[in-house]
């Protein structure tokens, strides 16, 4: 067998030389763009960073204001600027429900009802309208 | 061309080449090796930097969330009067320099407007100084003549964010800023003994702020970066980095309505008896946790500078007085505890002197001539000598022993220190009288926290609780990580004994030293205490500690509370505890009941519309 022309082997060294270079700058050119992407996500993430903070500062600043407008002595101060006379209950003024107010109140509208109805059954004839209770439906 | 000379040119372009590459190497060796060193400082100083990012301080809470206490940035503005010289002589067209300098006065005459100063400060501040500084220091201009150019002068401190955002917005050269953290307290003097503060340096004073600073102050982080020309953070070469970790925050037991209401009472009764000091407590009986606690005279957080030094002290635990009538309740106590006495017991409180130990000793005065007291009658009335009789029937060892196990003369762990113990001598120290003298509250002080949890041992069934005012510590996400269970120190009487105690109270307001103060359906327990204060080494017939220490309901007891008043000035009379502390204590009381939804323990027999639904 015949060795292969000297030329050819040369030929072959330089386009593997050329695939070499093209490969090392294609890492070269990867590598690049890799850091500059990871330059500008870590800058973006500064910037993000740094607005979560102002944010957090503001919120602080509004929460400060919230809490100096709702302390007693300002809601005061208010009830007196707005002149809305709001004062706390005195123990005369407050009437306390023993047992349950929900079944009293609801025996109290049904004492209602069933009066109404019984009205209503009376005087059929005479009313133009009806009253029409939960109880009657 | 002949084969030698290309040979040659080949020889001397080698040559050339490795002498080129020998340059580079030696070069390199230069920099990278002898030089080394010397330039990475360089470098380092140039482009490294370490930026600190400072810890939120955490904030302080009310035991429903309200804030009492937090951070808040606010930006100190600082002008470079050299940096608008510099612009302005860069622009070497005289038309176009006077037209900038002509935009930059108007800015700045809208700066000092949103900086609230005249325009001449402003004007004032811009124009270009020098300064003097040490020559060591003086190289930065390039002159060593002592004198630098001065690129700070500060215009205004406090300035809030939204104002600095319109500044900013104004693009004014030479405007600089520096932005810091500053404590504010929304509720200005709100329990502002208990909060204390933060001064100017950023230091915890006293208070919660102080003591707890542990949990507020957090763990400032850094990161270890390069920076760009422009002073910028080149974050892509951040080598290092400690995260920040904020402060957690703290919540106290503290309600700032009921803080709110017993500093009103305080107000008030300042301003109708000047005393020397006031101290108003309320505290849950079961848990020991203080709902409010305030001082006469207090300031206010947010200009503590201004207050003078007694206005910021804890009275409350920093001051001794004697306990006077109140301490009424250890004999009491004590005598029904050992069943030595019944409250039906009846006791001759008319006599002046009494045989005790083979001696016969005097019995203190009383405030009204009394005959046969029952024990009962003894506490409602808080007869003098029947008090000394039941300690006398006690004996010395035991009475100490009942007064140390109320509190009496020992630290009452408040939480955040500070806290004086009271004096509470022991029987070998007694002289002959002070069997007779002490069951009244007299040759013993204590702090006014101290009258008060005792006054909560019987209110709760006999235990004498650490007094809390730490609730919870939560992370800064929120989560609690830790809470403050009530703290058992002793039992000082067996719950029955408590209970009987707590209903002999009941008769102070009901027909006793402060009849008139009870509130119907609620069982108001409590003692009035009236102490002659020490002037001199003497007992001073016009200076006066006026008490009310009591809880309601006395059945169910649910808030403890004391009205302690040094030195009130009544005027034409004595500032008892009856007439200056027991109404307080009332109106106290009776705002308290409809904040806190306490239910009356008797139930109302009124018929009332209200009951029935409304009217039909």
């Amino acid at each position: 067998m015949r060795p292969p022309p000297a030329h050819s082997l040369v030929n072959r060294l330089i386009a593997l030389t050329l695939l070499l270079l093209v490969f090392a700058g294609s890492l070269g050119l990867g590598a690049v763009w890799f850091r500059q992407e990871i330059s500008q996500t870590a800058n973006r993430n500064r910037t993000l960073a740094g607005k979560l903070a102002d944010i957090e500062r503001r919120l602080d600043e509004v929460n400060a204001q919230v809490a100096a407008a709702v302390n007693p002595d300002a809601l005061l101060r208010q009830n007196e600027v707005m002149r809305l006379g709001l004062a706390a209950p005195r123990e005369i003024q407050v009437v306390r429900v023993a047992g349950s107010a929900e079944l009293r109140l609801a025996s109290k509208r049904n004492l209602e009802a069933f009066s109404v109805a019984a009205t209503s059954a009376a005087a059929r004839n005479d009313l133009s309208f009806r009253v029409v209770t939960a109880s009657l439906r | 061309m002949s084969r030698g000379f290309a040979n040659n040119r080949m020889t001397l372009l080698a040559v050339g080449v490795i002498a080129c590459f020998m340059g580079v190497a030696v070069r390199l060796v230069f920099l990278s090796v002898v030089d080394r060193e010397e330039l990475i400082r360089f470098v380092d100083r140039a482009r490294r930097q370490i930026v600190i990012e400072h810890a939120r301080r955490g904030t302080i809470l009310d035991t429903h969330g309200n804030l009492l206490a937090t951070s808040r940035s606010e930006i100190t503005v600082a002008v470079d009067p050299w940096a608008l010289d510099e612009y302005l002589s860069i622009e070497k067209n005289p038309a176009k320099r006077a037209r900038r300098a002509a935009e930059e006065s108007v800015k700045r005459a809208r700066l000092a407007g949103l900086l609230g100063l005249p325009t001449a400060t402003i004007e004032q501040a811009f124009t270009p100084a020098l300064r003097a500084i040490k020559p060591a220091d003086d190289k930065r201009d390039g002159k060593v003549d002592g004198l630098t150019k001065d690129r700070w002068v500060k215009v205004r401190e406090g300035v809030d964010e939204p104002t600095f955002d319109k500044i900013a917005g104004l693009n004014i050269r030479g405007v600089t800023s520096e932005r810091v953290y500053r404590r504010v307290y929304p509720g200005g003097g709100l329990a502002a003994h208990v909060i204390g503060y933060l001064n100017k340096e950023g230091t915890p004073v006293c208070g919660a702020e102080s003591h707890l600073d542990l949990y507020l102050k957090g763990q400032d982080g850094w990161i270890e970066s390069e920076k760009d020309g422009a002073r910028r953070e080149l974050a892509q070469f951040r080598s290092r980095e400690v995260t920040v970790s904020d402060g957690n925050d703290v919540v106290l037991t503290i309600d700032s309505v009921v803080q709110h209401i017993i500093e009103e009472e305080l107000k008030d009764l300042a301003s109708k008896y000047s005393p020397n000091f006031a101290t108003i407590i309320a505290t849950d009986p079961m848990t020991g946790a203080i709902l409010g606690l305030a001082n006469y005279p207090s300031f206010d957080l947010n200009n503590y500078s201004k207050a003078p030094l007694e206005s910021q002290r804890n009275y409350a635990v920093t001051d001794r007085v004697e306990p006077g009538s109140t301490f009424k309740i250890v004999a009491a106590g004590a005598a029904l505890n050992e069943g030595i006495v019944t409250p039906f017991t009846s006791l001759d409180c008319g006599i002046s002197s009494i045989d005790y130990k083979g001696r016969t000793i005097r019995l203190p005065k009383e405030d009204e001539p009394f005959g046969r007291l029952s024990v009962a009658d003894i506490v409602a009335h808080s007869s003098n000598r029947g008090a000394a009789q039941l300690a006398m029937l006690l004996g010395e060892q035991r009475f100490y022993d009942y007064a140390r196990s109320y509190g009496f003369g020992q630290s009452t762990f408040y939480p955040l220190g500070g806290e004086v113990r009271g004096t509470l001598a022991p029987p070998a120290q007694w002289d002959g009288l002070t069997i007779s003298r002490m069951p009244m509250g007299h040759s013993v002080d204590a702090t006014p926290l101290q009258i008060h949890m005792a006054m909560s041992a019987v209110a709760n069934g006999g235990v004498l609780l650490r007094p809390e005012i730490i609730k919870e510590i939560r992370d800064p996400a929120g989560r609690v990580i830790r809470v403050f269970p009530p703290e058992k120190r002793n039992q000082v009487l067996r719950p029955g004994t408590a209970a009987l105690l707590a209903q002999l109270l009941t008769g102070v307001v009901r027909e006793g030293t402060a009849k008139g103060f009870d509130i119907p359906g609620f069982e108001i327990a409590g003692k009035t205490g009236t102490t002659q204060k020490l002037v001199d080494g003497k007992y001073s017939s016009t200076h006066h500690v006026a008490s009310f220490v009591g809880f309601f309901p006395a059945s169910r007891p649910e808030v403890v509370l004391s009205v302690i008043v040094d030195d009130a000035r009544v005027p034409g009379g004595i500032a008892y505890g009856r007439v200056v502390a027991a109404p307080a204590f009332h109106h106290i009381a009776e705002q308290l009941i409809q904040y806190l939804e306490i239910k009356p323990v008797t139930p109302a027999t009124r018929s009332f519309l209200a009951m029935q639904g409304g009217v039909r």
